[in-house]
């Protein structure tokens, strides 16, 4: 289901939430933040595509940070457990724990973004500001471009299996049935890129000059304002992130 | 009619002998081709071709898939540019403006925005004229406006026009992904038409719509010429459409072979050479019914190759419960060797229809048996063996570098040492003998749908449905799959096939059913 903010203040609400999390540093906040992120998610209908796809990012990287600092972290003094060189200390233990929540809280903030932002608004915001059109479209685009291939892919897959083509559960069989789905999906994408590249220079996309909007966003004063206090609560707290930090850093 | 007579000449085509003068003056486009050949081709595409339009007017090209209709009409209308696109002389001339090519670097450039204002362009597929990132059917009309930056009062006027132009007036605030077939293809239209060019080339406008969908267009067309916007249609079918048109070029090989007025070309050697189909006036059939197909008629049997009993289906709606029943009760028995077309408007469920067969989709309630036996449980992969299903978009199926591959892939497993054998057979039964070599990309779509057809032929299925068959297929396609399909229905395969095209169906098949409220009855 959209958002009903506008485009511009969920943009920054998603960025200075994540630019806080990060520099606040302080593993409850950010699990807060996650949660908070993976509840407004739910209530917007997205909460499984977004929970998969924020999977299938942290998954992998929670594991590498497990593995990195989890047993091999040369500040840990608190020890554990210990094979040979790897060590599990406390102080890597958290210090994954840090890392791990506040890359969390930022990835589920912004899927969150992505997932609930309406992509024509979201343009039609960015071009009123000024923005080349091209942008908004490539943004837009990418916004677009992994439902529709999936789509796509889905297609592709049943005209295939139609034709008697039958995926096994071996990894070989997995690898050849990619193989003969990635040859029509590209194929296509070309040529659809092609005729659509054709059929934008003729309605007029590449011409220079002022355009104008079809689409009417309301920006109520009261968004705006919200924007700027969530601009200046992340500089604040990057300011004050850099000053208490400053000092060590110039001591070290 | 050679490259080097006078620009003149397109003031009347195939009369030559008017001076250069002459071309503009009651021309909103004309165009004469010496050649035109993309780059890194050595064989041009286009030759010798001259085309006059007129304002008011309907222009029809003629010719079979791969004729050069499409590269014409994009060169036309700015989508193909001289120099950018390809290598072309000759000339191009609207509105008075005569630009000469002569292949060189010095030769005019064709600004595609500009160009677009004074001859629009609409693909086959319609959706390729659309943006995607629209959200309405407004938005994706005023899109060429804003480009062309026009005040907002001024675009909600032109789209409130254009959309009651175009009968989408009730359609302004849909998703354009949620539209028909032949409202998306009115949609795009109208995309072009918004910026009011004086000539409108639309390429095969009426293909795969239904009934409905295409007295839409027809009538569309009719407001359109009778406002005097200029449109040519490029066809593969002289249909009722193509009939009405004051003035006819047929093209073969790239090339114009002939011109002139319907009347005189519709009985021509020109035209029967080509692969245009040629429709009789009353939608009747034209195409002898083959004997082939008669002579397999058979009395039921007493298993029949596909028995559908009591089958409903609907699709969940977004909430996990059941929407509207798309099928209710169907029933529907092929015997071993009969073929039976399937009809009805875009949205019956005909597609969804035909996912039952091979356990693509799952019925509610009821049964699919494929000779006898229920194919419930069974994956679709499985039950491909037995029932082979052919998608309307046939590249989505092919991926292999030769055709021979493409049709000899899985084969060995499946019939051991005859694969190649069963593969060169398969091709020969749709007439790609003689392209085993060439890679299915570079194929034209009629021959990439026959491609796709031996792919299922060379593995037997007992059962063969076929979506939508002849969209795309020019007159040597339509042969060939009615060859193949016959052939497959004398050696005893039950054939279904969902088609708009009733002449087709009615000529070659045994039985025509129509979709209608979830349930099938007889035409």
């Amino acid at each position: 289901m959209p958002s009903t903010l506008h485009p511009l203040t969920s943009l920054t609400a998603a960025g200075c939430t994540a630019v806080i999390t990060t520099a606040a540093g302080c593993w409850p906040l950010s699990l807060a933040v996650a949660c908070a992120a993976a509840v407004l998610a739910a209530r917007a209908d997205v909460g499984r595509r977004v929970l998969a796809a924020a999977a299938a990012i942290l998954l992998p990287l929670g594991l590498s940070l497990l593995m990195l600092h989890g047993l091999f972290f040369p500040e840990g003094r608190t020890v554990l457990a210990a094979w040979g060189p790897a060590r599990v200390t406390a102080e890597g233990l958290a210090f994954a724990l840090e890392a791990g929540t506040r890359t969390g809280a930022c990835v589920l903030v912004l899927l969150l973004f992505s997932f609930t932002v309406s992509a024509p608004d979201l343009v039609a915001a960015l071009a009123a500001r000024g923005l080349p059109p091209q942008f908004g479209f490539v943004l837009a685009s990418a916004l677009t471009l992994l439902p529709a291939m999936a789509g796509r892919l889905e297609a592709i897959r049943a005209a295939q299996e139609a034709r008697g083509l039958v995926v096994g559960g071996g990894v070989v069989s997995r690898l050849a049935a990619v193989r003969m789905q990635m040859v029509p999906l590209v194929l296509g994408l070309i040529e659809d890129s092609g005729s659509r590249a054709q059929a934008l220079d003729a309605r007029g996309f590449g011409s220079p000059g002022p355009r104008t909007a079809y689409r009417e966003l309301a920006d109520p004063p009261a968004h705006r304002r919200l924007r700027a206090v969530l601009l200046l609560l992340a500089g604040a707290a990057v300011a004050l992130r850099l000053w208490t930090s400053w000092p060590d850093a110039g001591l070290l | 009619m050679t490259s080097t007579e006078p620009a003149a000449a397109l003031g009347a085509p195939m009369t030559s002998t008017e001076p250069a003068a002459a071309l503009g003056a009651d021309a909103v486009l004309a165009a004469r081709i010496g050649t035109f050949s993309f780059h890194g081709e050595t064989a041009a595409a286009l030759r010798d071709i001259e085309i006059c339009v007129r304002p008011g007017t309907l222009t029809a090209v003629l010719g079979g898939s791969g004729s050069g209709k499409t590269t014409l009409g994009k060169l036309l209308a700015g989508w193909l540019r001289p120099g950018h696109s390809g290598t072309f002389t000759g000339s191009l001339a609207q509105a008075g403006e005569v630009l000469e090519f002569s292949g060189g670097h010095d030769d005019p450039r064709i600004n595609p925005s500009a160009w677009s204002d004074r001859v629009g362009y609409v693909p086959q597929d319609a959706a390729a004229m659309l943006t995607t990132v629209r959200s309405t059917v407004a938005e994706e009309l005023a899109f060429g406006l804003e480009n062309r930056g026009i005040a907002r009062p001024d675009m909600v006027r032109r789209v409130a026009r254009v959309a009651e132009l175009t009968g989408l007036a009730a359609l302004l605030d849909r998703d354009p992904a949620t539209l028909s077939g032949g409202e998306l293809r009115r949609l795009a239209i109208a995309c072009a038409v918004i910026q009011a060019p004086g000539v409108l080339v639309l390429d095969e406008p009426l293909a795969s719509l239904d009934a409905a969908g295409i007295i839409q267009a027809r009538n569309l067309i009719g407001r359109l010429t009778g406002a005097g916007t200029a449109v040519v249609v490029l066809s593969q079918e002289a249909d009722g459409l193509a009939r009405s048109a004051s003035h006819w070029l047929v093209l073969d090989g790239g090339t114009a072979t002939a011109v002139g007025p319907p009347r005189e070309l519709i009985r021509s050697p020109e035209l029967a050479r080509t692969g245009t189909v040629i429709h009789a006036v009353t939608h009747t059939a034209v195409t002898p019914t083959p004997v082939a197909v008669r002579d397999s008629a058979r009395q039921p049997a007493a298993v029949p190759a596909l028995e559908l009993e009591g089958v409903g289906f609907s699709f969940p709606r977004a909430d996990g419960t059941g929407g509207e029943p798309l099928l209710r009760n169907l029933g529907l028995a092929v015997p071993p060797g009969g073929i039976v077309a399937i009809t009805g408007r875009n949205g019956a469920g005909k597609s969804t229809l035909l996912r039952h067969l091979n356990g693509l989709l799952r019925p509610d309630t009821g049964d699919v048996r494929v000779s006898g036996t229920t194919i419930a449980g069974l994956p679709a992969g499985r039950v491909a063996a037995s029932v082979g299903l052919l998608f309307q978009h046939p590249r989505d199926q092919l991926f292999e570098r030769t055709v021979l591959r493409e049709v000899s892939f899985g084969l060995r497993r499946l019939v051991g040492k005859d694969a190649r054998a069963k593969a060169h057979e398969a091709l020969d039964a749709v007439g790609l003998a003689g392209e085993a070599g060439v890679h299915p990309a570079e194929l034209p779509a009629s021959k990439q749908r026959l491609l796709a057809l031996a792919t299922v032929l060379a593995r037997q299925p007992a059962v063969l449905a076929l979506d939508e068959p002849t969209v795309g297929m020019d007159r040597h396609g339509l042969e060939r799959l009615q060859h193949a399909t016959a052939a497959a229905a004398a050696r005893g395969v039950g054939v279904v096939m969902v088609t708009h095209d009733l002449a087709y169906a009615r000529a070659n098949t045994h039985r025509v059913l129509a979709l209608d409220g979830g349930s099938l009855r007889e035409l």
